[in-house]
């Protein structure tokens, strides 16, 4: 009664095609994801150990360790997000929760827009001009990371927003009903339920801050330094940069060098994508709706 | 349900403390920046310079010449490393904002010209040079050379030249082409030493150029003749001390006003036999012959 007609048989190959075709894209995807790290552990493996980790580069940076690089890297992350996360999410906040929709609140939507389409070469030069010779921070730590901060200030924004909006309106409602004013409800009704995606943000920006180069290498981090960073007011070195530097300048690194310190970044950037997964699932699974 | 954030932010600090307290007496730090030619040895003489003294670090920066120089002028740095002389211009703009530069020279570097190391030539003459790199120059086959370099078949003779704000780019293109004539255009331009050589090394139509210390074994450097019919000099150390490598030129550090404290201390280590030795080991010429065994 319902035998399929040369139409229908039609269609289901093409449908089938199609799901080849896409499928086939999908597994594309995760090829370079597998490659690239399939090189890294595959070259750069023999170069991690303790004292790879734990001990300063020696021999004109041919030998020794990634110590100061690591420890810059942290530190350039760390003072990039006290500046970044607070005013992020102060302005999500706003945006979401108070904003009206006027011509200013379109003005600061574009505005965020643009700052995330902003190459991060144009961020470094911006950072050299402000802060490095205008706020006179000099080329330090502090001036890098807060050219950091900016750079990926978009990033905390909308995806804080985004979370913010996931919110059931019902929630705020109810809670205004109830007598409480617009930060209380913020405080015990939006943020504790939206905590989770705004740690993802806040995760993504780790991540990105502690890749970059371009914006750090005018602003704070340094080819060399044989101690590691004591203020913020310091020069460091980093790992983006490191990796840079002795691929492209230092002659005679043993090949499993440059391969050791990528395999570092990219491991620490993975463990931290790592540990907001796992948190924003303990955290839903704390959800109660 | 907040409990999350606090935990973070005090996470944080203590973080942020931990790093702030662990200091022990405040150091003097030195801004080092600029040429690419000398990073490498300034890096050197940094790493040695640590073990010397804890009170004082050294911050190495590279980005070429220029980048040192422009540091200087806007009074970023505290030492700018160039491997070629500042520009009265230069100087001029430094001293309009308040920053008298002062010049050392604390070494010389022989720019050595690279080729691939199967390319049979060994021997080459400043004007066969100029005519390979210099606008107008006719020389575009290694064929006009009367070679044929074995895995080059197109006989097209690939150039390697410098970004430019390298202070070897204008070193060379003074040397091989006086101040008057500019680089022909269509060369390959690096952005650093080690770029140019790894290009040659896997290149056979390739010639580059950089300093001594960026050669490798697998590159072949021929002897330079400063005139048709002169000797022929190959470039080492030895022959940049004596100058009678006709490309050989004296690296610069400079620094804002008379240097005191810790940077005087840090260049006067420099230019000691300690400082000089470390600058030989890494292939360049020290300001005197002198005894590094």
């Amino acid at each position: 009664m319902f035998e399929a007609t040369a139409r229908n048989r039609r269609n289901q190959s093409v449908e089938g095609g199609f799901r080849l075709l896409f499928l086939w894209m999908t597994c594309m995807l995760i090829l370079p994801v597998v490659l690239i790290l399939g090189v890294l552990i595959y070259r750069g493996g023999p170069a991690i150990s303790y004292e790879f980790l734990l001990t300063p580069p020696t021999d004109g940076m041919t030998a020794g360790g990634i110590l100061p690089a690591l420890i810059g890297t942290v530190w350039l992350v760390v003072v990039a997000l006290l500046a970044s996360v607070p005013v992020g999410v102060a302005a999500a906040l706003y945006l979401s929760e108070y904003a009206p929709d006027n011509r200013l609140t379109r003005a600061i939507n574009l505005a965020i827009i643009n700052l995330a389409g902003v190459p991060s070469i144009v961020h470094a030069l911006f950072g050299v001009g402000a802060f490095v010779i205008f706020f006179r921070f000099g080329t330090s730590i502090l001036a890098a990371s807060l050219t950091l901060a900016i750079m990926t200030l978009p990033v905390v924004i909308v995806s804080t927003r985004e979370s913010l909006q996931t919110v059931p309106r019902a929630f705020r409602e109810a809670c205004w009903n109830m007598g409480a004013t617009r930060w209380q409800t913020i405080r015990k009704v939006v943020l504790p339920n939206s905590i989770s995606g705004i740690l993802t943000g806040v995760i993504l920006e780790v991540s990105r801050t502690a890749g970059e180069t371009a914006p750090i290498m005018f602003t704070g981090a340094v080819f060399f330094s044989p101690f590691l960073p004591q203020s913020v007011l310091d020069q460091t070195m980093a790992m983006s940069l490191h990796l840079f530097v002795i691929q492209t300048q230092v002659p005679n690194v043993p090949e499993h060098v440059p391969f050791g310190v990528a395999l570092v970044l990219i491991s620490m950037v993975l463990a931290m994508n790592g540990l907001s997964i796992a948190f924003r699932v303990y955290l839903r699974g704390r959800k109660k709706w | 349900m907040i409990h999350p954030i606090r935990a973070g932010v005090f996470a944080l600090a203590a973080v942020v403390a931990g790093c702030a307290g662990n200091g022990e007496a405040t150091r003097d730090v030195i801004q080092n920046k600029g040429s690419d030619t000398l990073v490498n040895v300034a890096q050197a003489w940094a790493e040695e310079y640590a073990k010397v003294t804890a009170e004082t670090a050294v911050a190495v920066s590279g980005g070429g010449s220029g980048t040192g120089i422009s540091a200087m002028i806007n009074g970023t740095v505290d030492i700018a490393n160039s491997s070629r002389r500042m520009t009265d211009s230069e100087l001029e703009q430094a001293r309009a904002n308040g920053h008298d530069p002062i010049e050392y020279i604390v070494g010389f570097d022989a720019l050595a010209v690279f080729l691939h190391e199967d390319n049979p030539l060994g021997d080459m003459s400043l004007d066969q040079l100029a005519d390979i790199y210099g606008e107008g120059g006719t020389t575009e086959r290694w064929s006009q050379l009367d070679v044929a370099p074995p895995g080059c078949p197109s006989d097209k003779i690939v150039r390697v030249s410098r970004q430019n704000n390298s202070g070897t780019y204008f070193y060379y293109r003074d040397a091989i082409l006086g101040d008057q004539r500019d680089f022909k255009l269509g060369s390959l331009d690096m952005h650093g030493s080690k770029d140019v050589v790894d290009l040659v090394e896997n290149t056979p139509c390739a010639i580059g150029y950089s300093g001594l210390a960026y050669a490798t074994e697998h590159i072949s450097m021929p002897c330079i003749r400063a005139s048709e019919g002169g000797d022929c000099v190959d470039p080492t150390v030895a022959t940049a001390i004596d100058g009678s490598y006709p490309i050989s030129r004296p690296l610069f550090m400079y620094t804002a006003g008379e240097p005191e404290g810790a940077i005087r201390e840090y260049l006067d280590w420099v230019l000691s036999d300690v400082g000089q030795c470390i600058l030989h080991q890494k292939g360049y010429a020290p300001r005197a012959v002198l005894d590094c065994s």
